[in-house]
């Protein structure tokens, strides 16, 4: 071992000078999916490069370089040396050699690591001792908000940063700042209970799996790329999208969908913005007859939020799709992943109008048993009242939801609902959206593209399918119960138990 | 519902001094008034219409509620009657914090003075039961774990001394007594699954004794067992169904294995054990002999005031009004989930102030309600087994969760002679955990 130290010495520090820029830049990129790519990358190292096998101790070195007057350690000679300056010894730094460096790969000491194979070495040194760190090493980085421990502290600063901002966002919709919440959540949510025996995560993973931050940053890919197997939602999709692209810069949406989001909201209120989505809205309803202003309202709010969350999805749905298919290492079982795949796929094709009823299907489950026989504008001036007081967005998601029905499946709103309720709703909208109507759109921007996710939503797809027979009525209910639902129980305060017993005893 | 059986009847045995209190009354109907106004309910309002005037007594239903206890010690009944009749007037299960308290305590005071406290209790579970499903229950939980850490203090507490306690072991049988329809579990899974050593093959016997929490295991089984299989855990469900009472839990039911580590968890099980019975409960527990035991109980002594009725019920008022305010802060006025566990607690009222002639007779089904404090508890505990201590990590895990929910929460390491860790509100401890072992 002391060998094999000492030639990484050289390698170490060489090699770090070069390094030192790439490892702060990549700090700077959401570290997850920066070292995603890193890690899960299959490594075809250059076949020239010179493999270098470091010892266990080596890579988990720190502060090798002690200085012998004040004890002080520094991981790198370099820094030794300029710190002996400061005492008057005599010092020397390594001068860069200027001739060309044979490329050098790293493979990990761990015997059981696909990294231990030369042909899946690393490329660089920090690289390599992250991936020890991180996999075969000790958590001691632990944050102070959620506990969460890490082996790297740069991983650790990075989470710190974030934490508690982020949201966890279950299959059914439900969204979680808390991680131990949203584990919990999961365990008990009929998404997870809908999954058939498949086991599309492995443990190490979920973290990732939970991050929300799984926008690929590369730019989207126009909708007509979109896989031909979802013809409904792509239809839906590039009716509204020519009008949309101009006014919003997707690559931007991409990158940060939390504040753009809610840039989104704002713009609507701007006359060109409305008239463009209005446009985009007409030409994608146009077999309806609904005409009026109160539509336009809709249409308009509709549009925005499909606009925005279709954008998403075409983008990141996609190109996670292909993500996932190159890297194909980073799902365990590859296998079943793909074969879920088409099948996933397939199953989206129904959803344009199936996806109504799977907010309905979750909500009803949630709901409380006895739901009193309350007509549907009954249900709209409560949802109404309640929005007032809703602190969370489902009140948009409900409505996004909704919109990608409007657009590939009409008639539910010439029908019934639309009819019965769609005076409150109005009120509806007009309380719910000075709330979280930001946070509303990223949901439904971050829902959206869930359904290409190739890992999840298998389950997901698998209850749309399930509740998409639900009746208009069922799933008029089911919306209002979302519209409070999630995060604020207020809703269920309108069920006949409480009033009745409220009123039955002051009478 | 469970308002409707007391009420009439309440009504009408108060019917006739009516007019003997009228001026009491309408100065509480304006204190009435006020305080609906403020907590924005206005469908708790009585039929009068004066506007009301603020006044400084904001805590009149303690001084009610505590006279007329005194009265039903004192047997003077012209008493109990007027102020039985006035708290019918004043409480309201659906208005402030005093209104609520007074409601529930006010039924089972009447219980209390009508010996009807096993029929009224009865009734209660009844009702409850009617409305009850996997649904609801599993709103409820999660829903009050994310507002409150009431539980969650508990679960991540234990679930740091079980992971440190069977940290190693490659077969471990963890004996749930709990009625928290397994919400511990998933992240215990998720840290077995992720811990650097071999994932442990996982048993998990869970010990359930109400008809309520019975009704719904099947639906949790179903979940554990696939988000065992999510993670990656080796893991086997078994439910301990047989009991009417912990009292009758044995060895033998808990399928204890020789090359198993045991871990035994009870979250607010000891409490539902019968006094008599538990120290034998305690000493059957060593006698599996867990690598852990965890004990977590909410703070209040039931036990040792039990033959002193008002003492009893002084002790019961301050819990419930700490516990009450608790919920008010945690969630907004209109929860559902809020009412649900307002009459969780109802229901536990009258079983502690009214039912205990019924339990002598040994008619009485059901668990026992009577919680001890935390050094209580650990006299008990100490006579099978020793401390062991919630590890620094531990203690950081529950500092994080409480950060994370709103502020008057904190945390309160042991004092020198002090057993265990105690969860505060607003500085008043009201949940203890603690870890055992042989």
């Amino acid at each position: 071992m002391p060998e094999i130290m000492d030639s990484s010495t050289a390698v170490n520090d060489s090699a770090v000078s070069g390094d030192a820029s790439v490892s702060s830049s990549g700090n700077q990129m959401p570290p997850p999916k920066a070292e995603k790519k890193k890690r899960n990358l299959p490594g075809m190292p250059d076949p020239d490069a010179e493999v270098i096998a470091l010892s266990p101790k080596t890579l988990m070195a720190t502060n090798r370089f002690v200085c012998e007057i004040c004890n002080k350690g520094f991981q790198r000679d370099q820094n030794l040396q300029l710190h002996r300056r400061g005492h008057n010894l005599p010092w020397k730094l390594r001068q860069r050699s200027s001739k060309e460096i044979r490329k050098r790969v790293y493979v990990c000491p761990e015997e059981s690591c696909v990294h231990h194979d030369p042909s899946r070495a690393l490329g660089d040194l920090t690289g390599i001792k992250k991936h020890y760190f991180r996999k075969h090493g000790e958590k001691k980085w632990k944050c102070e908000k959620c506990s969460k421990k890490y082996a790297v502290q740069s991983d650790w600063k990075a989470h710190s940063k974030i934490c508690g901002t982020r949201e966890y966002k279950c299959d059914c919709g439900t969204l979680f700042s808390r991680r131990d919440s949203f584990i919990t959540h999961r365990a008990f949510c009929d998404a997870l209970a809908v999954e058939s025996a498949k086991e599309p995560v492995a443990p190490p993973s979920v973290e990732e799996e939970l991050d929300p931050q799984t926008v690929d940053p590369s730019p989207p890919s126009p909708p007509v790329q979109s896989p031909p197997s979802v013809p409904t939602s792509s239809a839906a999709i590039s009716l509204v999208l020519p009008d949309q692209t101009p006014a919003l810069d997707s690559t931007e949406l991409q990158d940060d969908p939390i504040p753009k989001s809610t840039q989104i909201i704002n713009d609507t209120a701007t006359p060109v913005q409305v008239a463009s989505l209005t446009a985009s809205c007409s030409s994608s309803s146009n077999s309806s007859n609904t005409g009026s202003t109160r539509s336009t309202v809709f249409a308009s709010l509709f549009a925005s939020s499909t606009a925005s969350g279709s954008m998403h999805s075409q983008a990141s749905g996609f190109t996670d799709f292909v993500h996932a298919t190159a890297q194909a290492d980073l799902i365990h079982d590859l296998g079943p992943s793909l074969s879920i795949e088409p099948t996933s796929l397939c199953l989206a094709t129904n959803h344009g109008s199936s996806i109504f009823g799977t907010a309905g299907q979750e909500c009803r489950q949630y709901a409380l048993p006895p739901q009193p026989a309350m007509s549907a504008t009954a249900l709209l001036q409560k949802a109404a009242q309640m929005g007032a007081a809703a602190t969370n967005a489902s009140l948009l998601r409900g409505l996004g939801v909704v919109s990608s029905t409007s657009s590939s499946g009409q008639q539910h709103w010439n029908g019934q609902q639309f009819e019965s309720g769609s005076a409150s709703l109005a009120v509806g909208l007009g309380l719910g959206l000075p709330y979280d109507g930001g946070s509303g759109l990223k949901e439904l921007m971050m829902g959206t593209p869930s359904v290409f996710n190739p890992k999840y939503t298998t389950l997901d797809l698998l209850g749309l399918g399930m509740a998409a027979g639900g009746g208009p009525t069922g799933e008029l209910s089911a919306l209002m119960t979302s519209i409070g639902g999630g995060l604020d129980p207020a809703p269920s305060y309108g069920n006949a138990e409480f009033s009745g017993e409220k009123y039955g005893r002051s009478s | 519902m469970d308002r409707v059986i007391f009420t009439p009847k309440g009504t009408q045995f108060l019917q006739y001094d009516i007019n003997e209190h009228e001026c009491n009354i309408n100065g509480h109907h304006q204190l009435d008034m006020q305080s609906t106004n403020q907590s924005s309910l206005t469908s708790t309002s009585r039929g009068s219409s004066e506007s009301g005037e603020p006044s400084g007594d904001t805590k009149w239903a303690s001084k009610l509620l505590k006279d007329c206890a005194k009265a039903i010690s004192d047997k003077d009944s012209s008493k109990i009657h007027h102020l039985l009749w006035m708290l019918n007037e004043l409480a309201s299960p659906y208005g402030d914090c005093d209104q609520k308290l007074a409601s529930y305590f006010l039924q089972a005071l009447f219980c209390k003075a009508t010996e009807s406290g096993q029929r009224c209790y009865k009734t209660l579970i009844s009702v409850a039961e009617k409305s009850h499903s996997f649904d609801s229950a599993r709103k409820l939980i999660l829903k009050f774990q994310e507002v409150s850490p009431w539980t969650t203090f508990g679960h991540v507490a234990s679930n740091g001394a079980i992971l440190e306690a069977l940290e190693g072991e490659s077969k471990v049988h963890i004996i749930d007594i709990s009625n928290t329809l397994c919400t511990q579990w998933p992240t215990l899974l998720e840290a077995m699954a992720t811990r650097n050593d071999e994932t442990p093959r996982l048993k998990l016997t869970v010990v359930v004794t109400e008809n309520m929490v019975r009704s719904v295991m099947k639906e949790i089984a179903q979940r554990m067992e696939k988000f065992a299989r999510l993670m990656g855990v080796p893991f086997e469900f078994n439910v301990v169904t047989g009991l009417n009472r912990l009292g009758g839990i044995t060895k033998e039911s808990l399928g204890v294995q020789e090359d198993e580590a045991v871990a035994i968890n009870c979250m607010g099980a000891l409490r539902r054990v019968e006094v008599e019975e538990r120290g034998a409960v305690i000493k059957m527990l060593s006698s599996l002999n867990p690598r852990v035991v965890t004990v977590v109980e909410e703070e209040a002594d039931f036990s040792s005031p039990r033959n002193d009725f008002v003492k009893c019920f002084d002790e019961s008022l301050r819990f419930y009004t700490l516990y009450f305010e608790m919920l008010e802060e945690s969630f907004v006025p209109t929860s559902n989930e809020r009412l649900m566990l307002e009459r969780e607690s109802a229901r536990s009222m009258v079983r502690v102030l009214a039912c205990d002639e019924d339990h002598q007779n040994g008619t009485f089904s059901g668990d026992c309600e009577r919680r001890e404090k935390g050094n209580q508890w650990s006299e008990r505990l100490k006579e099978n087994f020793t401390q062991f201590s919630f590890s620094d990590d531990c203690i950081d895990d529950v500092k994080a969760l409480l950060k994370r929910y709103r502020a008057g929460w904190s945390l309160v390491q042991p004092q020198e002679n002090d057993l265990g860790i105690y969860l505060t509100w607003k500085d008043e401890p009201i949940v203890w955990a603690s870890a055992w072992k042989p």
